[in-house]
């Protein structure tokens, strides 16, 4: 004869049963997480305090060696270091500053507009859409002492600004060089924020101010400017973060020269990681790659303070 | 009573399937390079060995009944990053083609290599030219470099093997385009640095657009092993040239010897092509091929590469960077060293197969073959006249080989810091020439700081 179940015992056995199941849906999930971010992220930290080629089955374990050597103690890798961090700040200092100087009169304009408004959008896109290696490569082709700059540049009678080595090729046109394309491939994704943040703003303020006497010059500065001061600390944490972390440009571009003038930390690091003839040296890339996480959380939490200010 | 139903069996079913799918995928990873006794895998990172090893490959087959499968991955930076993803998964093929001297001792170091010493017999080494007999094996000088601290060859013993030569070569070659040069009143290669200077200057001023000297100083080493070292080696030779990488400041690149090299290097300052800094190798080699400069500094190797993107070999003149006339050695030649040699793999399943594949290898007929389809020149000694096994163009390089004193060995690295790292000391020759952004005694100072920093961690 059956037992009649009791309603709680019942009630405890269907939410256990949907519990299970709520965890066999999220296990893949905690797993992938497990493996590819919390191992990961424990590997490379642990990793930074070693020294490895990548080949020998144990690590060499060094303390706070890395970081010592990156910053200061060693006479052959703290210099290229220094040198790196160098060119990186100047990179972090540029490329936000011309990415906004660039960006929000971009945008201004073309919110104002009236016609061709979608392609002139498209247009200006355009180096978002396309960036990547290609794109590079055909700017090293472009820059270099027979290419298309040069070209232009003498055919206008403009000769004394072409470079005879190439952009790339002179120690001090090559980083300058590297800050525009940088730029121009950072500045559509701050237009088209500036836009969407143009498109925000109340036109019952613009229309007051116009009211007022205040011609386009005023209304852009005293109106539009600080009500997109948000947009533009998010356009500069951006930048500053490409600037920081990336070097894709670099690599490709010039492999951190002409010499080592166009080095910064992003590409030291991935030359620390990848190309260092099979050096132990994994730990000194992990160590430097930390370096610059720390780096980019003192920048987020400086930000995070400008927007509570700013907004 | 009557068994309650148990919900939760079908979730746990599907954690179980998850984790049975995780484990078998992991354990199938293992075997993908793998072999068996009727194949061996071959990994190379050089794309143009790849149809030369295929069809020595076919005949091996046809001989022992073995296939070899050679799989190319590149560039450089990204075969090494497979091998260590293999290593770490133990899934490493049969073979590997390696960097003589370099990569064989560091993954031989690591454990991922058989030791060969004692299945390479004399017999075997008796068909490779002499003085790359020894390469690809623990010399006493590599195993007193592998003691010092942070040595990427640390826990290698003297004596063993962990590779065989595949191809030789060297460095230093000066290619020509003869056309140009017969323009320009010019019929024979020069003597001397001064003659070459010279010969630069006629051709610049003949053609100034495209007279010049290209060399892919992307990779900084290229103008500093490539060009500069030989020059210096016949300008000091080889005591006072080993000095300059030395501990004893009287002698290194600071010193009046090393500055009056630097000066005698920086002569051809004028004459580099425009642009040649921010060129990769392959890139100067094809401004050279487009007629975009005259010279080309390159290697042995450089020939393969110009005749497969066009160049009409019978159209180059070559010739070893020469040394200056008051140079100590007054006939300067390259000695030939191992660039590449196959090592076998410590987790192979079939060793007996593989060290029968290099036998075979080293076979005179077998190399020439795999040397006329590379276009690459072979470590087998083809007897007094190369030519008629290889061809002309490599036979000629072949019978150009010298040894002895006069000889420049750009393989032999034994005098050189044991953490030495090139691109940086060449990225600040690079600042002297053809940057000018340092003088030749600035550029000296710094070369000499750099090296200093590596005797540190001697």
């Amino acid at each position: 004869m059956a037992v009649p179940i009791a309603p709680g015992r019942r009630r405890r056995g269907i939410r256990s049963a949907e519990a299970a199941w709520g965890y066999a849906f999220v296990a893949p999930a905690i797993v992938l997480f497990a493996v590819m971010g919390v191992y990961t992220i424990g590997y490379g930290f642990s990793l930074s305090f070693a020294t490895w080629n990548g080949f020998t089955p144990q690590w060499h374990w060094v303390g706070l060696r890395n970081y010592a050597d990156l910053l200061w103690a060693s006479p052959r890798y703290a210099p290229l270091v220094h040198q790196a961090a160098l060119h990186t700040a100047w990179v972090m200092l540029a490329v936000p500053v011309l990415t906004v100087v660039v960006a929000f009169p971009l945008a201004v304009l073309l919110n104002s507009v009236r016609r061709l408004r979608t392609v002139l959008r498209s247009v200006y896109f355009l180096p978002q859409v396309t960036s990547g290696i290609a794109v590079y490569f055909a700017w090293v082709y472009v820059l270099q002492p027979d290419g298309a700059i040069n070209l232009l540049l003498r055919s206008l009678g403009l000769g004394g600004l072409s470079q005879p080595q190439g952009f790339l090729g002179n120690p001090a046109t090559a980083l300058p060089t590297l800050i525009g394309i940088t730029v121009w491939s950072s500045v559509p994704v701050a237009m088209l924020l500036y836009l969407a943040g143009l498109q925000s703003v109340d036109p019952a303020l613009i229309e007051a101010a116009r009211l007022d006497g205040a011609g386009a010059w005023r209304v852009t500065r005293h109106v539009v400017w600080p009500l997109l001061r948000p947009i533009t600390a998010i356009v500069i944490l951006l930048a500053l973060r490409d600037s920081l972390q990336g070097f894709q440009t670099f690599l490709i571009m010039t492999n951190g020269g002409p010499g080592n003038h166009t080095n910064v930390l992003g590409l030291q690091t991935y030359r620390l990681a990848f190309l260092s003839q099979l050096d132990p040296t994994l730990g000194l890339a992990s160590a430097l790659g930390w370096l610059l996480f720390l780096a980019a959380l003192v920048l987020a939490a400086v930000n995070l303070r400008a927007m509570r200010r700013l907004t | 009573m009557t068994p309650q139903p148990r919900a939760w069996r079908p979730a746990l079913a599907v954690v179980m399937i998850l984790a049975l799918g995780a484990g078998t995928s992991a354990c199938s990873g293992g075997d993908d390079a793998g072999s068996s006794d009727k194949t061996l895998t071959l990994w190379t990172f050089k794309q143009s060995h790849v149809k030369a090893l295929q069809q020595a490959a076919e005949g091996f087959t046809k001989e022992t009944g073995i296939t070899v499968k050679v799989e190319a991955y590149g560039p450089d930076d990204v075969f090494v990053t497979k091998v260590q993803a293999a290593a770490q998964t133990g899934n490493l093929p049969d073979l590997i083609e390696v960097h003589a001297n370099g990569d064989d001792l560091t993954f031989g170091a690591s454990g991922l290599l058989a030791d060969l010493s004692k299945d390479v017999d004399e017999a075997w080494l008796g068909a490779y030219l002499p003085p790359v007999r020894p390469d690809g094996s623990v010399t006493d000088a590599y195993y007193k470099q592998s003691q010092a601290q942070d040595s990427k060859i640390k826990g290698i013993k003297p004596g063993q093997r962990f590779s065989v030569p595949l191809t030789v070569g060297t460095f230093g070659i000066v290619y020509a385009d003869k056309r140009r040069l017969a323009a320009a009143g010019i019929t024979a290669a020069p003597a001397t640095w001064e003659e070459f200077v010279a010969d630069l200057q006629k051709v610049k001023a003949k053609d100034p657009a495209t007279g010049g000297v290209s060399i892919g100083l992307k990779s900084p080493t290229t103008g500093l092993e490539w060009f500069m070292q030989p020059m210096a080696y016949g300008l000091l030779g080889a005591d006072r040239f080993h000095a300059l990488w030395g501990k004893d400041k009287a002698a290194t690149f600071s010193s009046p010897d090393g500055v009056r090299m630097l000066e005698t290097y920086g002569q051809v300052t004028p004459y580099w092509m425009p642009g040649t800094q921010s060129l990769d190798i392959d890139a100067a080699d094809l401004a050279f091929v487009q007629g975009k400069s005259t010279f080309d500094i390159g290697g042995t190797f450089t020939l393969a590469f110009l005749a497969q993107n066009g160049f009409d070999a019978a159209n180059v003149l070559t010739f070893p960077v020469p040394a200056p006339a008051a140079g100590v050695v007054k006939n300067l030649s390259l000695a030939p060293f191992t660039r590449t040699g196959v090592s076998v793999s410590a987790t192979t399943k079939n060793r007996a197969g593989a060290l029968q594949w290099l036998k075979y290898l080293a076979k005179a007929d077998v190399a020439a073959t795999f040397a006329k389809e590379a276009l690459d020149i072979p470590p087998t000694d083809l007897g007094a006249d190369p030519s008629t096994a290889v061809g002309p163009a490599l036979g000629a390089m072949m019978k150009a080989f010298g040894s002895g004193p006069s000889a420049y060995n750009p393989g032999d690295t034994s005098y050189r810091p044991s953490t030495y790292d090139g691109p940086t000391v060449a990225s600040v020759l690079m600042d002297y020439t053809p940057l000018q952004t340092k003088s030749a005694a600035a550029a000296g100072a710094e070369m000499t700081k750099v090296i200093d920093s590596y005797w540190t961690k001697q």
